[in-house]
């Protein structure tokens, strides 16, 4: 002990998750800044619509990166937490944050149903439930609850906040509701990851043996994680709801589960800064991609394909690195 | 007695695709999620040699020997290369080719559905007993009998099945006894695309080709590989026969509620059998 202590004091390293944090805090004032100084229309809902799947991923990777739970059905909560807000706030003309909140118990209770349903299974057949439980849902939401989902067309005209007389409805203005649960929602997730609770999920996706042997209940842990994460997807799904004014089965779509894993892990899953890294440069590639080209699309698969084997831990892990030292 | 035909010519397309699914998860322990996009592909395929050159025969030989070809090369240069890293990558991997190949397709064939003509000496129909019965149908049944009864024996009885369920079960020994477990894998990862490929070939004359052909059917392939557990050729068999005749009776009596019955059932037996309904062990390849 004496020893290491007698060496030159070598470049200090900080820890992981504060470097994380760190970075992910000034992407949100660099989104924050762009939101204030170019006062654009476009921008404004280029911004918000990244900060919005940002959120979701962020969900997404508290299942996946943190606890280690690989779901291929998060659109269910995404949907169920869009559909949730619109029937609030259009069918009981609830305002908008009660929507919010309806929003992240619909897909918070999801997760766990799903969680509850697969209790006995684990690994690759829980994925597989959570693929099928997901296609049930849109399902019955497009065939028998056609009234409640509005079917193919889907619901239009779903509301923004009001607060104040600030017209909510100019994006201008609406990205900073977004940006504010935005860096809600990370602060949030960083404070879960540091708590005993989240090194419980960390050691879910680690050593779930372990976990076991030291008294932990790994069902309800894992009930626990399904939870938030889709409570926090569900959150996002009223946004984009609210974003779009627009709300459809299409939510419910299990390409959409698709999208959010490949955001997660182009961006580099387990970490705060990955997801949205993720995000951002998903939907920026695909507006490049689209100006260019109508076959973004199958790009976007080449490059995902490349990172997975070149940069598994993603972009985030490429820009981690090289910083941690302080 | 026409339903039962269709729906025994809807098994045993479902079972060209569940073997396909399940030999590649027996051997590799991959899902291979990119399996309806192979599929899809293999019609378009199928579709533009008998467009070309008049042959459906033709078509149902090239389309497999194609998409053999990019199974091979995606195992070779996509899949080989993570072995050793978490299984989620290779999934991620397969889900990636969904998005190039129905870019590829999209970029050679457009947006608009395609239709192979039936070949003429199939086209028409047989009556027996009253009913008529489309001969096309009856073909497929056919090729799909002949298809279980030659992976059964190929995979449970002859020297090249047993050198697949060794490098499956013991690569590290197969390796050691000389057996190229790489080129093994490659192999079986090209034969599982080719059936996907055949019974895009073979659903050309019976079902519109379209690109979202391959993620509407792939579902459908899922639950019967669950039913009968991953991995299980037999279970593949029989969880193909239950779903391909829910399909078509149910398609006759309740199609309202057809696919959400399904999907409860499979949720049911992932919960209560989670290793596939039809399984006494684990059975490999």
């Amino acid at each position: 002990m004496t020893e290491t202590a007698d060496k030159p004091a070598a470049p200090r390293r900080l820890a992981l998750a504060t470097v994380d944090l760190r970075f992910t805090m000034a992407l949100a004032v660099l989104f924050g800044g762009v939101a204030f100084t170019v006062r654009d229309d476009g921008i404004a809902y280029m911004l918000s619509l990244i900060m919005v799947w940002a959120i979701f991923a962020i969900g997404y990777d508290l299942a996946f990166g943190t606890a280690g739970i690989l779901s291929f059905g998060h659109a269910a909560y995404f949907g169920l937490g869009a559909y949730g807000a619109t029937w609030a706030m259009l069918r009981f003309g609830l305002p908008f944050s009660v929507g919010l909140v309806v929003a992240a118990a619909f897909g918070g209770l999801t997760g766990i149903v799903v969680a509850l349903i697969g209790r006995r299974v684990t690994g690759l057949y829980f994925s597989l439930l959570t693929l099928m439980l997901a296609e049930l849902v849109s399902i019955v939401m497009l065939t028998r609850l056609r009234d409640l989902s509005g079917g193919v067309d889907g619901i239009a005209g779903i509301p923004r906040p009001s607060f104040m007389a600030i017209d909510f409805f100019a994006n201008g203005n609406f990205v900073w509701i977004v940006l504010g649960l935005f860096v809600a929602v990370i602060l949030g997730v960083a404070v879960l990851r540091r708590s005993p609770l989240g090194q419980a999920f960390q050691g879910l996706r680690q050593n779930p043996v372990r976990l076991e042997q030291l008294g932990l209940n790994l069902g309800r842990l894992r009930l626990a994680a399904m939870g938030i994460s889709g409570a926090v997807s569900g959150l996002s799904g009223a946004l984009l709801a609210s974003l779009m004014m627009y709300a459809s089965p299409q939510l419910l779509s299990w390409k959409l589960s698709g999208d959010v894993l490949i955001m997660t892990l182009l961006g580099g899953s387990g970490t705060l800064l990955g997801p949205i890294l993720g995000v951002a440069f998903f939907e920026v590639l695909k507006e490049v991609l689209a100006a260019y080209t109508d076959h973004w699309y199958g790009v976007l698969g080449v490059i995902f394909i490349v990172g997975t084997i070149f940069m598994p831990k993603g972009l985030a892990g490429v820009v981690l690195r090289r910083w941690r030292r302080a | 007695m026409s339903t039962f035909v269709i729906g025994l010519s809807i098994s045993m397309l479902l079972f060209l695709l569940a073997a396909g699914l399940t030999l590649i998860f027996g051997m590799l322990r991959i899902i291979n999620f990119a399996h309806g996009a192979l599929y899809m592909f293999g019609a378009y395929l199928a579709y533009q040699v008998s467009a070309s050159s008049g042959s459906f025969w033709l078509a149902l030989l090239v389309a497999p020997l194609g998409m053999a070809l990019i199974g091979a090369l995606t195992e070779r240069w996509l899949l080989r290369p993570i072995y050793s890293m978490p299984h989620e990558f290779q999934l991620l991997i397969t889900f990636g080719m969904i998005l190039v190949i129905e870019e590829m397709v999209h970029v050679f064939w457009g947006l608009n559905g395609r239709n192979i003509a039936t070949p003429v000496a199939l086209a028409g129909g047989v009556e027996w007993l009253g009913t008529t019965f489309a001969k096309y149908r009856l073909f497929v049944i056919v090729l799909g009998a002949a298809m279980i009864v030659l992976l059964l024996l190929g995979i449970e009885r002859s020297r090249l099945g047993l050198i697949v369920r060794a490098c499956s079960v013991n690569p590290t020994m197969a390796a050691s006894l000389g057996v190229k477990v790489n080129t093994v894998r490659t192999a079986v990862f090209a034969a599982g695309a080719a059936l996907a490929g055949l019974a895009g070939a073979v659903a050309g004359p019976m079902l519109p080709i379209q690109l979202q052909m391959g993620t509407t059917i792939i579902l459908d392939c899922f639950i019967v590989v669950i039913l009968g557990g991953l991995g299980n050729i037999r279970g593949a068999v029989l969880g193909a026969l239950l779903i391909g005749m829910t399909r078509a009776y149910g398609q006759q009596w309740l199609p309202e509620w057809i696919d959400i019955l399904t999907y409860s059932v499979l949720i049911a037996t992932l919960l209560l059998r989670p290793q596939g309904l039809f399984s006494k062990k684990e059975r490999l390849a």
